[in-house]
């Protein structure tokens, strides 16, 4: 472990931020105009909105300022497609999440490993997938999951034994098929940034664990990972909020099941249909406010356990 | 107030951008913008109509054949399949007091239950001297309940799904069956050609709108609206049970499998291969017959026969499948000029004639039918059996603020396609109506 402490950790926003206490002057005031784009958006888009939330989630249905204490959280806590939606998300995650973290590493570090000459090759065929914008991807799957159109048709009808798109998208299926819909979508970026975290571990190091007698797989999991556990963590906290949030997936996939999935089915769907079908932002707000702990429980522990703040 | 006291200021911002663009475009700037018609009012704004893609065909009709109106149609997805995207748009505009259209088209024939309804309030009502109750007599009876609120009239109903028999003519020959005229002979003729002719079907289930081919002509009481917010949802009626019941050794002997005539792969599944059916008129140009249809058939293979009748009752009923309304927004600015318009998208043959459903407004269905029997695709003329079926249909499968069709999609369809029978599924969708009904603040009475 002392090998990781002369490594300088590859997380930007606190390299940038210890540069700017040590430099002063000029170099200060053109850190805080690269952040200021961001703040600004932040703050439009994320801390603005999030404050709104908060509000409506706390104040009665289209009564201004009118406290309604959990009431809001109580009405859309006991509404009957609730639980539902929150168990569909936790299957989901375990799934995505096992599978993120596992597949990710394994790429990765095999790519990290590999033939020096092939790696940006291999980078770019990992990425092409994420590049597709999400709403196309979620669609060229609803080609892919039906079986008399899909290329996997003998995967399908062959091996799974699907009759039809209809026994693909059957409730039990869907958190697994959503699962690899973001995965496919998701995880090539996730390759690359990973391949770059391991590219910052210096040659010494790998150099000198060799030395000691370290083959492929210690190096992989005694010295690699250890390395860059605090970028699994940062994925994993991303990927959460990422996952407790999913709409897009069911959403699109609902028309091309001729209305056999859920329009409810994810907790983001629900909180959509209270704002637009029954015009009740202050239940929609609820749920959103509900997502926004869940996620902040789940990162605070991830950040807790890992130690990810804590300076080398 | 506030609202209302920010719209001016709007308009005349606005206006002061269109004017600029006006110079710009009399300056020589503009790119292409043609001239104002002649006969147009300079002065009035476009009336704006929102339709899916669908009726685009019969809104350019029209407007070739009334050039002076100025209309500014808008395309969007009709809320199909119960999406609830009218709700969610007219939901926003509600917010900032501004952005409805004139005319809205919805796909769905229980759109106004809930838009016509607090929180949205928003059609306006027909039937106080705004439409003539001439043109509103005209329509088939009862096409237009589902535009009923209590006693306001506050849609105008496009077309009718009503259900018929569909039968493959050469096929019934070759097989030696007659035409079935009650659900028990066509039960019996599915059971044979189970036995006889594996891989021919009789009809389709697993799909949403299953419950309109199936249980509302079996007068099934289960989305029955009896009283202004009460629905009677009995999944135990007989009227429910004895067409479940018929229907379940069909499911599972494949007469009448899991399939969607509306789905991308059904030509390939069952191209030449179905015998019979039960569905919707507008079936005829989407499914079977001429370009563009599912199943593109060779001219004067199907024909259309009389909906099935139940075994010794004394009347025939029928099911509809959707059919789609024309709504008049009631914060129209122009409320008269686009009544005018919206009562000729849905009267006028000008535009009925390119509707792909049967006409709600009669006159405009007898023109209609007479073009698709001039087409001479069918075995035999649709006319006498669309005209006899369309006053058919059972009046107690109510529309309600909820979507049966996404309800049974959603609860029942999967289970069907798990291998579940259509019995068990009775009190599914009864739990499913339930909870729905009373998110809506509906009572429900088993």
């Amino acid at each position: 472990m002392t090998l990781a402490h002369t490594i300088s950790l590859p997380a930007p926003t606190r390299a940038q931020s210890r540069a700017g206490r040590r430099r002063a002057g000029g170099r200060q005031r053109t850190g805080y105009i690269f952040v200021s784009v961001y703040l600004v958006l932040l703050l439009l888009f994320g801390v603005v909105p999030t404050l709104y939330a908060l509000y409506l989630a706390f104040t009665k249905t289209n009564q201004p300022w009118h406290w309604a204490g959990l009431s809001n959280f109580l009405k859309t806590g006991r509404d009957y497609r609730f639980i539902p939606a929150f168990e569909h998300i936790a299957i989901y995650l375990a799934i995505w999440l096992t599978m993120l973290v596992v597949v990710v590493l394994f790429l990765a570090l095999m790519l990290h490993g590999g033939v020096r000459r092939v790696v940006p090759a291999f980078r770019f065929v990992f990425y092409i997938p994420g590049a597709l914008a999400g709403a196309a991807s979620v669609v060229v799957w609803a080609f892919m999951l039906e079986p008399e159109l899909s290329p996997w048709h003998f995967a399908l009808s062959s091996i799974f034994h699907f009759a039809g798109f209809q026994s693909v998208i059957l409730p039990q299926h869907l958190p697994p098929v959503f699962a690899v819909i973001a995965f496919w979508t998701g995880a090539g970026g996730w390759i690359v940034v990973m391949n770059g975290a391991l590219n910052n571990i210096s040659d010494e190091v790998i150099d000198s664990a060799r030395i000691d007698g370290a083959n492929a797989l210690q190096l992989a999991l005694r010295v690699k990972l250890p390395l860059i556990k605090k970028w699994v963590v940062y994925m994993l906290i991303l990927a959460f909020a990422t996952g407790t949030q999913l709409i897009v997936e069911p959403t699109l996939l609902e028309p091309a099941s001729f209305g056999t999935i859920s329009s409810y089915w994810s907790p983001n769907q629900l909180a959509y249909w209270f704002a637009t079908q029954m015009d009740n932002f202050n239940y929609a707000a609820a749920i959103s406010v509900d997502l926004l702990f869940v996620g902040l429980v789940a990162a605070g522990l991830l950040v807790f356990r890992s130690k990810f703040f804590e300076l080398d | 107030m506030k609202e209302q006291s920010s719209r001016p200021s709007r308009r005349t911002w606005a206006g002061a951008v269109a004017s600029g663009l006006a110079i710009c475009t009399a300056m020589g700037l503009g790119t292409g913008v043609s001239a104002a018609s002649p006969h147009a009012n300079a002065s009035s704004k476009p009336i704006v109509v929102w339709v899916d893609s669908a009726r685009l065909a019969m809104v350019h009709a029209w407007q070739q054949a009334n050039p002076s109106v100025k209309l500014d149609v808008v395309t969007f997805d009709g809320g199909s399949g119960g999406d609830g995207s009218i709700q969610s748009m007219v939901g926003l505009d509600n917010r900032t007091g501004h952005g409805w259209p004139d005319i809205v088209f919805s796909e769905n024939a229980n759109d106004v239950q809930s838009l016509g309804q607090a929180p949205f309030n928003f059609p306006a009502t027909l039937n106080n001297g705004l439409v003539s109750n001439a043109i509103l007599n005209n329509f088939t009876a009862g096409v237009n309940d589902p535009c009923m609120i209590g006693k306001k009239l506050e849609c105008l109903r496009n077309d009718l799904g009503f259900d018929v028999l569909w039968v493959n003519v050469p096929l019934m020959k070759q097989f030696g069956y007659t035409i079935p005229t009650t659900w028990q002979q066509w039960q019996a003729i599915g059971e044979d050609v189970a036995k006889h002719h594996p891989g021919y079907i009789i009809g389709e289930q697993g799909v949403p709108w299953d419950e309109d081919i199936y249980l509302q002509p079996a007068q099934c009481h289960l989305n029955d609206v009896v009283a202004p917010f009460v629905v009677e949802s009995n999944p135990k009626d007989p009227n429910c049970t004895n067409m479940t019941k018929l229907l379940d050794p069909l499911l599972k002997d494949g007469s009448v499998p899991i399939a969607n005539d509306f789905g991308s792969t059904f030509a390939k599944q069952y191209g030449g291969k179905v015998l019979l059916t039960v569905g919707p008129a507008y079936d005829s140009r989407a499914i079977f017959e001429g370009p563009g249809s599912a199943l593109n058939s060779p001219k004067g293979t199907y024909e259309a026969a009389a909906p099935l009748k139940w075994a010794g009752a004394k009347q025939t009923w029928t099911g509809n499948v959707g059919g789609g309304l024309w709504i008049l927004s009631s914060h129209s600015s122009q409320l008269a000029a686009a009544a005018k318009v919206m009562v000729g998208l849905a009267t006028s043959t000008v535009s009925q004639d390119q509707s792909q459903g049967y006409p709600g407004y009669a006159p405009a269905a007898k023109s209609w039918i007479a073009i698709q029997d001039k087409s001479g695709l069918f075995a035999r003329p649709l006319a006498p059996v669309f005209a006899a079926a369309a006053p058919l249909i059972w009046p107690d499968w109510s529309q309600t603020p909820w979507n049966v069709f996404s309800l049974w999609g959603q609860n029942v369809v999967p289970n069907l396609v798990s291998g579940s029978t259509v019995t068990s599924q009775l009190s599914v969708m009864a739990t499913a109506i339930a909870n729905s009904a009373q998110n809506y603040g509906y009572q429900v009475k088993g």
